[in-house]
């Protein structure tokens, strides 16, 4: 599982060796010469070294907002939103945050469109109500592969999208595709299976594995496992949208 | 035959294959170079030319260009006329006295083409011949004269074509020409070569005018046409297609600095009319159709939409617009419309508003118009704080302000006034009359009330006689000044008179604080309140200088804001900026946000340049929204866009010439120029054929494109 909260951010490309952000009272960021040392167990988050860095290379990522903060951030776009637009909820995983169905419902008082991108992990029957489209993940509806690849069983996943769908959600499905992993026609077979039992489909998108991650992963202190090898061909992508 | 557009988009097909072919050819620059063969007539056998008066020296020259220009009759182009004098691509008028032109020519001016297509040039005639019998034995008969000579000339040019159609056995064009441009329009095939004829006349004469309105003035013709069944929807289309397509006949290749397509021949379409009447019409959609299949940049064509446009308008122009080649623009005409009657147009002219070839707005027809552009940064760095000497010192925010504010007063005042005195004359009552000017009889005739009034179009025959100062450097300039406000005064990061040392020495030494200075602070273009209030109260500060100007002569002073690509020649003479901007870096383009500075989106972006009072400057202020290819595609590109279109007109902007465009793709066409030879981009009120700009004007796009991609 990836970590829920705030996470500091480093950029070594924007660092120009200042040392300003050693104003950290928990001694973080120390300065070993040119190189620029991170102890991010010592980090609480604070933000001190993020508002000292002239550069923005130290970030802290995250912050804590109300929903009527949201809410006023959303409205700044109004004027664009016409009959169709409106606001998506992404993440991370929204249904983690305990306020989800709050914001929602706020959104749906205003007559704002509500689309919210769900892993469907978590429960989402409370919001139903509220939300216009849900892009719901399939990453694989192979079980062994899925507990092995994101350390859960993918039952409840599809269990809440039976329940969600009952309850008259909106979805749209959307399918990764890494190669090496679940590209193959029975994994396909079944994701077309799933999709004809839901009544309130509106289609499945394929999402081809991309390596982009490799950036995020530089700036958050984690070791890079993109693999360009994992990238599926046009082929499989053909393939897994015959089926759908 | 491919068309090809910036994101793998396929272009439709709707037109017949010889029409295709003609575009083709044309854009393959047969015609231009074709014009090129034959520069200019001579008028050095004319008898005792030296001793001529000015305007009988210009009468001559008109005289013998359409006695003696080439008459080019393409093979296959249904409607005929063309400007074949490679001088005019110069903007000069054509004809030379001793290997040298005579006479410079016009633009930045939308003729009266509403008269033509509707009353005809016989309606003109017969005002001038009234005017030279009113006039005859005053001040005013030489031009009253000029007139009828130069309609003498028109009339001449036009039989020669007559002629000429006849001999090559044209009997479809030759019928269609018989009766226009002298007489009404009678059919919608007969307008269309009214507005061509004359617009190619005004050009084979070296000037540069724009369109204006065309879907409206053809809107009529087009219901009456199809209704009696002599018109289908096809062979409007394919007669509009080569409308467009001689309208690149002055299109040669090769490098011109900012482009060869910059002619200023604007189109203006949708809209509502002189009753608040929505004009959209068929004829507004086959011009969409014909930019969105032909890929035609030369017309720059701006839509102008309002709270109440339809979605079938928004989701066509959205459907041409990402197609690339920055073809379409915008205006919020709601907005436009308002500036110019509290302005004090009246409403009925107000809603006739067109531009005058590039975006500039103005009554079609009746506006002289000129505009003056200045580095307003400049004027910050130079004069308010004089190249950051030493000696300068504000205590506090507004007291710097407020002394650039006097600076630009200062300066302003100093401008009109050169340009007042340049073109008027103050006589002893206090009465301002005009100066003589260089002849312009050609466009006199096509603008109102010069006939009429027996005085040309550079000497107070037009209706509305304008000069508009342009802020240039806008969002450097606010930039500066919200970074002074912010390091020094609020956040007391440093005291004023060591930055003045720190930016005279270009950031020397002092990194941490230029990055601070970069990074740290959202500038204009971000939707951050605090910055775009200063650009808001600047804006509206400087419409109130130009309008305590008004009113002391024939000319009104409007404001606007505009670079037009000139951060180009200005970067390499501003300093550093407070905002960490080195010297020499890129500076703002028109009311853009500086390029990198905008890390919001497109939706801020408009955001921001929609809190300015825009309404306070009736010429107009220019945004460009560079957009990537990727994020415009498939449906959700197509919403994206319409939304982007909704939002601006919704928040009350003015201009925004939005292009789909990437930096990659115009990497590729530096590196291999003859692979995209008709890659178009978005310059400013115009649009450049890509690999026809010089080296310089191709870098300064990529960087725009690069930086400040909205989304």
């Amino acid at each position: 599982m990836r970590e829920t909260g705030k996470q500091l951010l480093y950029s070594a490309k924007k660092c120009i060796g200042c040392q300003a952000c050693t104003v950290c009272k928990h001694d973080v960021h120390t300065f070993n010469g040119f190189e620029h040392e991170i102890d991010r167990e010592k980090c609480v988050k604070c933000g001190e070294c993020e508002t000292a860095c002239p550069t923005s290379a130290v970030q802290i990522c995250g912050r804590e907002m109300t929903v009527s903060e949201i809410i006023k951030e959303i409205e700044k776009d109004a004027a664009f939103y016409g009959e169709h637009g409106g606001v998506t909820l992404s993440g991370g995983e929204p249904f983690l945050q305990e306020n989800t169905v709050k914001l929602l419902l706020a959104c749906k008082e205003r007559g704002i469109n509500t689309a919210v991108e769900t892993c469907g992990f978590y429960a989402v029957t409370a919001a139903v109500p509220y939300v216009d489209l849900f892009l719901w993940d399939i990453k694989d509806t192979d079980d062994e592969r899925h507990k092995k690849y994101t350390g859960v069983s993918n039952k409840r996943i599809i269990e809440n999208l039976i329940k969600a769908d009952a309850a008259g959600a909106k979805t749209r499905l959307r399918c990764i595709l890494v190669n090496g992993v679940n590209a193959d026609e029975t994994h396909y077979k079944n994701v077309a299976d799933i999709k004809s039992k839901l009544k309130n489909c509106t289609g499945a998108d394929v999402l081809p594995y991309h390596a982009f991650g490799g950036a995020k992963a530089e700036l958050t202190g984690q070791p890079d496992t993109s693999d360009k090898s994992m990238i599926p061909d046009e082929k499989q992508i053909g393939l897994f949208k015959s089926y759908l | 035959m491919e068309f090809s557009s910036v994101n793998g988009i396929k272009r439709p097909v709707r037109l017949s294959e010889a029409t295709r072919r003609f575009a083709c050819e044309s854009l393959g620059h047969k015609y231009g170079l074709m014009t090129k063969e034959t520069m200019s007539v001579s008028l050095d056998e004319i008898e005792g030319f030296e001793s001529f008066t000015p305007i009988q020296k210009y009468d001559a020259a008109i005289m013998k260009i359409a006695s003696e220009a080439p008459v080019r009759i393409c093979d296959g182009e249904l409607i005929s006329g063309a400007a074949t004098l490679g001088t005019a691509i110069s903007h000069q008028i054509p004809a030379t006295y001793n290997g040298k032109p005579v006479f410079m020519s016009l633009s930045h001016l939308t003729a009266d083409f509403e008269t033509v297509v509707f009353k005809g040039v016989g309606y003109i005639r017969a005002n001038a011949e009234a005017a030279y019998e009113k006039y005859k034995g005053t001040g005013k008969e030489e031009f009253a004269k000029s007139c009828l000579v130069c309609l003498d000339a028109f009339d001449i040019w036009h039989k020669r074509y007559l002629e000429a159609l006849k001999d090559k056995g044209c009997t479809d064009n030759y019928n269609n020409l018989c009766n226009v441009p002298y007489k009404p329009a009678a059919s919608f095939y007969e307008a269309v070569q009214s507005i061509w004829f004359v617009f190619a006349f005004l050009r084979l004469c070296g000037n540069w005018p724009g369109i204006g309105r065309i879907d409206k003035f053809l809107a009529p013709f087009y219901k009456a046409d199809i209704e009696k069944g002599i018109l289908t929807e096809k062979r409007a289309r394919e007669i509009l297609a080569h409308f467009f397509i001689k309208g690149c006949e002055w299109i040669c290749g090769g490098n011109y600095g900012s482009g060869d397509a910059q002619h200023y021949q604007n189109l203006v379409i949708s809209g509502v009319d002189e009753d608040g009447v929505d004009i959209t019409n068929p004829v507004t959609y086959l011009i969409l159709d014909i930019i969105e299949e032909l890929g035609i940049s030369d017309f720059p064509t701006t839509v102008r939409l309002n709270k109440n446009s339809s979605d079938r308008l928004l989701y066509r122009v959205a459907e041409v617009m990402r197609l690339g080649g920055g073809v379409l623009a915008v205006y919020d005409e709601d907005n436009v419309i308002k500036a110019m009657t509290e302005y004090g147009y009246d409403i009925c002219e107000a809603r006739r508003f067109a531009n005058d070839g590039c975006w500039e707005v103005q009554v079609p027809g009746k506006t002289n118009f000129c505009y003056i552009p200045t580095d307003f940064l400049q004027i910050l760095q130079k004069n308010t704080l004089k190249n950051y000497d030493k000696s300068v010192l504000f205590d506090g925010f507004d007291a710097l302000y407020n002394a650039y504010l006097a600076d630009v007063k200062a300066f302003c005042e100093g401008l009109l006034s050169s340009v007042l005195q340049n073109n008027m004359l103050k006589c002893e009552d206090g009465i301002w009359v005009w100066r003589k000017n260089i002849p312009c009889t050609v466009i006199s005739l096509f603008e109102q009330d010069c006939v009429g009034r027996g005085l040309s179009y550079l000497e107070g025959g037009a209706v509305y006689n304008v000069i508009s100062p342009h802020v240039g450097g806008l969002a450097d300039t606010v930039n500066s000044l919200y970074a002074i406000k912010k390091l020094v005064f609020d956040d007391k990061k440093i005291g004023f008179a060591d930055l003045m040392r720190v930016l005279s020495e270009n950031w020397e030494n002092c990194e941490a604080l230029r990055q601070y200075a970069l990074n740290k602070y959202e500038y204009y273009g971000n939707d951050n309140d605090e910055a775009d209030e200063i650009c808001r109260r600047f804006l509206s500060d400087f419409a109130d200088i130009c309008d305590s100007l008004n009113g002391r002569s024939g000319y009104i002073f409007p404001g606007g804001v505009s670079t037009f690509g000139r951060q180009l020649e200005w970067s390499p003479q501003r300093l550093a900026c407070a905002s960490g901007r080195k010297r020499g870096e890129i500076l703002a383009a028109n009311a853009s946000p500086t390029p990198g500075t905008d890390r919001q989106g497109a939706t801020a972006i408009i955001r921001s340049y929609c809190k300015n009072e825009l309404h306070k400057l009736p010429v107009g202020a220019a945004l460009d929204i560079r957009l990537l290819p990727s994020c415009t595609k498939g449906d959700e590109g197509l919403e994206a866009l319409v939304s982007l279109l909704r939002g601006f007109v919704n928040l009350g902007g003015f201009f925004m010439q939005p292009d789909v465009a990437d930096a990659e793709i115009l990497k590729a066409a530096q590196d291999k120029p003859e692979d995209y030879q008709n890659l178009s981009v978005r310059v400013s009120g115009w649009n450049a054929r890509f690999v026809t700009l010089n080296k310089e004007w191709q870098d300064m796009v990529i960087q725009q494109n690069e930086c400040g991609c909205g989304y």
